[in-house]
C-alpha cells in the first residue's frame, strides 16, 4: 500500500499538471458542447423544414464519427490542408462538437417531453410563439434534461482521455500516468492515481448536477 | 430461415479456417528434403550441432522486422522481405546451405521466440544490452545505430540537441528516448505518441519540430519523405546484435564467423550503401565494437 503513497509523493507534480490539463480540456469542451448543442437543438425543433434538416445532419455527422477519427481529422487533416490548428483547439473543438450532438438530442427530447397542450394553452392565452417557448415550454423542458446532461458530462470527462491518447497527444492525466508507468514500471500505482483523478472530476460533476436537479425540482 | 443462414455462415467460416491451417502446415513439410548433401557444396558441421541440424533440415527460421524499413520490411504487394537485416540473414543461411524462412519478430516477442525455438535466430534491429544478455546470447555487434534528431530540411533553427529547448520533439511513449530526451534536452517539449508513424505524420504536418529515435528508423522516414533531414551529434549508441539461444556456444561462434567475414569481404558495405548510405549520404564503416564493450555501455 505504501508504494501507492510513495508514487503519489514522487510524482504529485506530474499528476497534478495532468489533472489540470484534463480539467481545462473538459471545462472548455463542456462550454462548447452546451452552446453548440443548444443551437443545434433549436434547429431541430424549428418550424422550417430545412433548418430541421440542417440540425439533423449535424447530429448524425458528429454522433456517427468515432471521437478518435474526429481528432485525427481535425488535427492532422486540417494541418495538412494548411490550417495551423494547435493541439488545444483541435482537442477542445473535437470533444466539444462531438458532445454537442448528444446535448442537442437530449434537449430536443426534453422539449418534446413537454406536452403540446402547454404550447397551445399559452398561445390561446395571447403569448406569441417565441415567448411561449421561452417562458412556458423551455423552463419545463430544462427540468427534464438536467439528469441526462449530467450523464453526458460524465461520459465526456472519460472521453477526454481519448484526446491525450490520440495524435493530438495532450499531456492529460492519463498520459502523465503512462509516462510515470514507463519510467517506473509501477503500473498498478500509476494507473490507480489516474483513476482517482478522473473520479475527482466525475464525482464533482455528479454532485453539481444533483444540486441543479434539486434546485429546479417541482415541489410535489 | 434466419437460423439456417447462420448455420451456413458458420460452416463456411470453419471451412476457411481449416483450409488456412492446412496451407500453413504444408509449407513447412514440403521443403524438408534431405537433398543438401547432393546439391550444396556446403561445409560439413559436427554431428549434433545446431548448424548440422539446420543444414539437414534445409531451412532456418529467422525472426525479422516487417515494418522497420530499411532494416526489415515486408513488401505489402509482393510479400518479399527485404532490408539490411535480411541481407545478413541471407548470408548466414547461405553459409549453412539452408533456405531462410522469415517470420515477424516484434520487440515484445522476439526473446521469447528464441527461448521456445520458434525462431533459430533473431535479426530485428535488436540493441545489445546487459538486461537482454541475461536471457539470450548475442553475436558480435553487426551495426551501430545512433540516437539522432530528425527535422525538416528547411528548418535552420535546430542543429543539435541543445537547440531542442522550447521545441516540440516527438518520440514513442515507452521508448528509451523518453528518458534520453529528459536527460539531454530537459527543456524540450516532449510529444509522446504510440508509434513512430504518428511522429512522421506530426513532423510532416508541422505539429512537432523534431523527432528523436534510432537513426535507422529516422532514415526510414527520410526514405518516405525527402524533405526531412538528420541533424546534430549522436545522442546515444545502440549496437545491434544477432540474437541466439542462450548457451549455444558453437552456434554463436559460427554466427560470429559469418558476421566477421560479412564485414570484411565488402558485403556489409554494399548492403549499407544500398539500404542506408544512398539516402543519408553518410559514410560508415563496419562496427569494430566488441560484444563486451556493447554490454558494458549499458551497465
Amino acid at each position: 500500500m505504501s508504494s501507492f503513497v510513495d508514487l503519489l509523493i514522487d510524482n504529485a507534480g506530474e499528476l497534478g499538471r495532468g489533472l489540470w490539463v484534463t480539467l481545462r480540456l473538459v471545462g472548455a469542451s463542456l462550454a462548447i458542447a452546451l452552446i453548440v448543442g443548444t443551437l443545434v437543438a433549436a434547429l431541430r425543433i424549428s418550424s422550417k423544414p430545412w433548418l430541421r434538416r440542417l440540425g439533423g445532419i449535424y447530429v448524425e455527422a458528429f454522433r456517427n464519427v468515432p471521437l478518435l477519427v474526429l481528432l485525427a481529422m481535425s488535427y492532422a487533416g486540417l494541418r495538412r490542408a494548411g490550417v495551423p490548428i494547435d493541439v488545444w483547439t483541435a482537442g477542445i473543438a473535437s470533444l466539444g462538437l462531438y458532445t454537442a450532438a448528444y446535448v442537442a438530442e437530449v434537449l430536443r427530447s426534453g422539449v418534446f417531453a413537454v406536452s403540446a397542450g402547454q404550447m397551445q394553452a399559452a398561445l390561446s392565452l395571447g403569448f406569441d410563439e417565441r415567448s411561449a417557448l421561452r417562458q412556458i415550454v423551455l423552463p419545463q423542458a430544462f427540468r427534464t434534461v438536467i439528469a441526462p446532461l449530467g450523464s453526458i458530462t460524465i461520459a465526456m470527462i472519460k472521453n477526454s482521455a481519448i484526446v491525450g491518447a490520440s495524435i493530438v497527444a495532450l499531456n492529460d492525466i492519463l498520459k502523465q500516468a503512462r509516462i510515470i508507468n514507463s519510467e517506473t514500471l509501477e503500473t498498478d500505482e500509476a494507473f490507480f492515481w489516474a483513476a482517482v483523478g478522473y473520479l475527482l472530476l466525475t464525482v464533482t460533476a455528479t454532485i453539481a448536477f444533483r444540486l441543479l436537479e434539486r434546485r429546479f425540482a417541482i415541489r410535489r | 430461415m434466419q437460423q439456417k443462414r447462420w448455420r451456413w455462415l458458420t460452416a463456411l467460416a470453419l471451412a476457411l479456417g481449416v483450409l488456412a491451417l492446412g496451407a500453413c502446415g504444408d509449407e513447412d513439410e514440403s521443403s524438408s528434403g534431405g537433398d543438401t548433401a547432393t546439391t550444396e557444396p556446403a561445409k560439413s558441421f559436427a554431428a549434433g550441432s545446431t548448424m548440422k541440424a539446420l543444414q539437414d533440415k534445409g531451412e532456418i527460421t529467422i525472426g525479422v522486422k516487417f515494418d522497420a524499413p530499411p532494416f526489415g520490411r515486408k513488401d505489402p504487394q509482393s510479400g518479399d522481405v527485404e532490408g539490411f537485416d535480411i541481407d545478413l540473414a541471407k548470408a548466414i543461411a547461405d553459409e549453412l546451405g539452408a533456405t531462410p524462412k522469415y517470420i515477424e519478430a516484434l520487440s515484445d516477442n522476439r526473446i521469447a521466440f528464441l527461448k521456445d525455438g520458434t525462431a533459430d535466430l533473431i535479426l530485428s534491429t535488436m540493441t545489445i544490452n546487459a538486461e537482454r544478455d541475461e536471457e539470450i546470447d548475442f553475436s558480435e555487434p553487426y551495426f551501430i545505430a545512433k540516437g539522432r534528431i530528425l527535422v525538416k530540411k528547411d528548418d535552420t533553427s535546430i542543429n543539435g540537441v541543445k537547440d531542442l529547448a522550447g521545441k516540440k520533439v516527438c518520440t514513442a511513449l515507452g521508448s528509451t528516448y523518453e528518458e534520453t530526451l529528459k536527460k539531454q534536452a530537459p527543456k524540450a517539449k516532449r510529444t509522446l505518441v504510440d508509434s513512430y508513424s504518428e511522429c512522421l505524420e506530426l513532423i510532416q504536418n508541422g505539429g512537432v519540430d523534431a523527432v528523436s529515435t534510432d537513426d535507422v528508423i529516422l532514415t526510414g522516414m527520410i526514405i518516405q519523405d525527402d524533405t526531412l533531414k538528420l541533424v546534430g551529434e549522436d545522442l546515444t549508441t545502440e549496437p545491434y546484435g544477432v540474437g541466439i539461444k542462450q548457451g549455444d556456444t558453437a552456434f554463436k561462434e559460427f554466427v560470429d564467423g559469418v558476421v566477421a567475414a560479412y564485414k570484411q569481404d565488402g558485403s556489409w558495405a554494399t548492403s549499407y550503401q544500398k539500404w542506408v548510405g544512398q539516402y543519408t549520404g553518410e559514410k560508415q564503416d563496419p562496427p569494430t565494437m566488441t560484444l563486451q564493450e556493447a554490454i558494458d555501455l549499458t551497465k
